[in-house]
């Protein structure tokens, strides 16, 4: 069965006020072109989650779009601190649950088990676990371990309503993979009621039949599988293409504050009528061709 | 291990005398060997290069880190306590005024999991503090059996400066003066610092790099100096 579709039909499937898990991982894989297209049709009220914050968590909190971030931490590296993020939890105006990576995973994990909550060993002792105490309710409980007495932390499931992963590869089924590291996404895949896949190549499912043993996210999971080249732009897609130095940096600077924030996005995502027109905004063809990775670096 | 001066010191460590270490990146890499470690963050495709394992958070974080096969975790801070207490999330007022920075990723669970930690921070006043603002990573909280009885695994072993190297007391968990650096007087070291460490009887002068360490972290690990200066 197709699950072809577009990017603004996969985006128009997401109702205002949903829970998003988001791929990305600081400046790699990141749902970029899903966030562009969300923030043009006026997503409100989502509750996003991500182990590691990514551009596409930062751009979707800086445009309004997000009330909740349920995560771990996260900056973009060298490059700095995700800047409406930073504002937004500064000012109060985020609501946040905060992690760490594991415990975040730990919560996809148990999640994608249908487990009803998970033990775990971090969080102990440190004003991460004291915040969560605090929320109501809350998303962290003790429990005496029934084997050997012992008291444990557990933490809740996550399960949100929809995935939204960035893959190298997939089918019009959704069967996909994920070259490179993986960090969250398959247990966010798993624990979501539904996934969207954004591929940068699409295969015959005959070509996903030839070696099934790269499979991540299964096909039976997914609701919309959307094709859309450099969809994770400026961000990278290990084996496809580069992040793209100068991109981000154009972004860290306009996101330093919300005028140049507003004026990042008039520019980049109001400007164009879609991912298409952003890529020609870009430069078209001939800009991205020098991202593409080296087949033996993956960079 | 996070990113920055850990992974140099790392790189270096597998290059001199510990060749079969495990390199470990949280997102899940196994034994990358980057053509230079002078990279963008563990996001950036060029630390991930000739890894014998790409794999995943719920891998490397859960039957690596949790289950308690990783023998060192190297952490860098914002702030650290006499405790060892380690902050990467703000600085000011958690409640009030506060300016916001990474948070843990996977910095409290290697803190909480690893068999012991090494914590790498600048020597300067507003790092080396009686309290943190926010306490991200546990060292030994409180101190006096606290951290065990809370049970967390291992603890903070080392924390390396710019000036000198501390270690912990044995029984009262509190920072310990172990050496100072060549380049560092005593005065230094304590003006700079808004604690007091525990003093040794006799104080050692911390070994320098040898030339050949030193040639490889300039030359071949970050020749860049993009981390190292």
């Amino acid at each position: 069965m197709t699950k072809l579709a577009t990017c603004a039909e996969a985006v128009a499937s997401i109702p205002a006020g949903a829970s998003v898990a988001l791929s990305g991982f600081a400046t790699a894989r990141c749902a970029m072109a899903f966030a562009h297209e969300a923030i043009r049709q006026g997503i409100k009220g989502l509750t996003v989650s991500q182990c590691v914050a990514g551009i596409d968590a930062d751009i979707l909190v800086g445009a309004g779009a997000v009330d909740r971030i349920v995560y771990g931490g996260g900056s973009r590296g060298r490059s700095g601190q995700h800047a409406c993020l930073r504002r937004s939890i500064e000012d109060g105006t985020l609501a946040t649950e905060e992690f760490s990576s594991l415990s975040t995973t730990f919560r996809y994990l148990a999640g994608s088990l249908g487990l009803p909550f998970i033990p775990i060993r971090s969080l102990r002792g440190s004003d991460i676990l004291k915040g969560l105490q605090e929320l109501d309710p809350s998303p962290v409980a003790t429990v005496n371990d029934p084997f050997t007495g012992n008291e444990w932390l557990v933490l809740k499931p996550l399960t949100p309503d929809v995935a939204v992963v960035q893959v190298q590869v997939a089918d019009e089924d959704g069967n996909a993979w994920i070259l490179g590291p993986r960090w969250d996404n398959e247990e966010q895949a798993k624990a979501s009621a539904r996934t969207i896949v954004f591929t940068e190549r699409l295969v015959s499912t005959e070509a996903i039949r030839r070696a099934p043993e790269r499979t991540v996210i299964p096909g039976f999971r997914v609701s919309h599988v959307v094709h859309l080249p450099f969809s994770a732009h400026p961000t990278s897609v290990y084996k496809v293409y580069d992040f793209d130095a100068g991109h981000i940096k154009l972004y860290a600077d306009a996101s330093k504050t919300p005028e140049g924030f507003q004026e990042y996005l008039d520019e980049y995502v109001y400007g164009v009528k879609n991912h298409w027109g952003y890529l020609e905004l870009l430069g078209g063809l001939e800009y991205l061709s020098s991202l593409a990775a080296d087949p033996v670096l993956g960079y | 291990m996070g990113l920055g001066l850990p992974v140099i010191a790392t790189f270096l460590a597998k290059r001199t005398h510990a060749p079969n270490i495990t390199i470990m990146f949280e997102l899940g890499v196994i034994d990358s060997e980057p053509i230079k470690v002078g990279v963008d963050g563990l996001s950036d495709p060029r630390i991930w290069y000739r890894a014998k394992i790409h794999t995943s958070f719920a891998d490397m974080l859960g039957s690596v880190l949790h289950k308690g096969l990783v023998d060192v975790g190297f952490l860098g801070g914002l702030e650290i306590d006499p405790y060892g207490n380690l902050n990467t999330t703000l600085l000011g007022d958690p409640k009030g005024k506060f300016r916001r920075f990474t948070g843990s990723g996977g910095g409290n669970d290697v803190a909480s999991n690893a068999k012991r930690t090494v914590v790498i921070i600048r020597h300067e006043a507003r790092k080396l503090n009686k309290a943190v603002s926010f306490m991200t990573s546990p060292g030994y909280l409180r101190g006096n059996g606290e951290r065990e009885r809370m049970g967390l695994r291992g603890g903070p072993s080392r924390v390396i400066t710019d000036k000198a190297v501390f270690g912990f007391d044995p029984v009262s968990k509190r920072m310990r003066l172990e050496s100072i650096h060549p380049n560092a007087t005593i005065d230094d070291v304590l003006s700079n610092m808004n604690f007091e460490p525990i003093m040794p009887d006799e104080l050692p002068v911390t070994a320098p790099p040898t030339a050949e360490q030193v040639r490889l972290i300039r030359e071949e690990i970050d020749p860049e100096g993009m981390y190292a200066g």
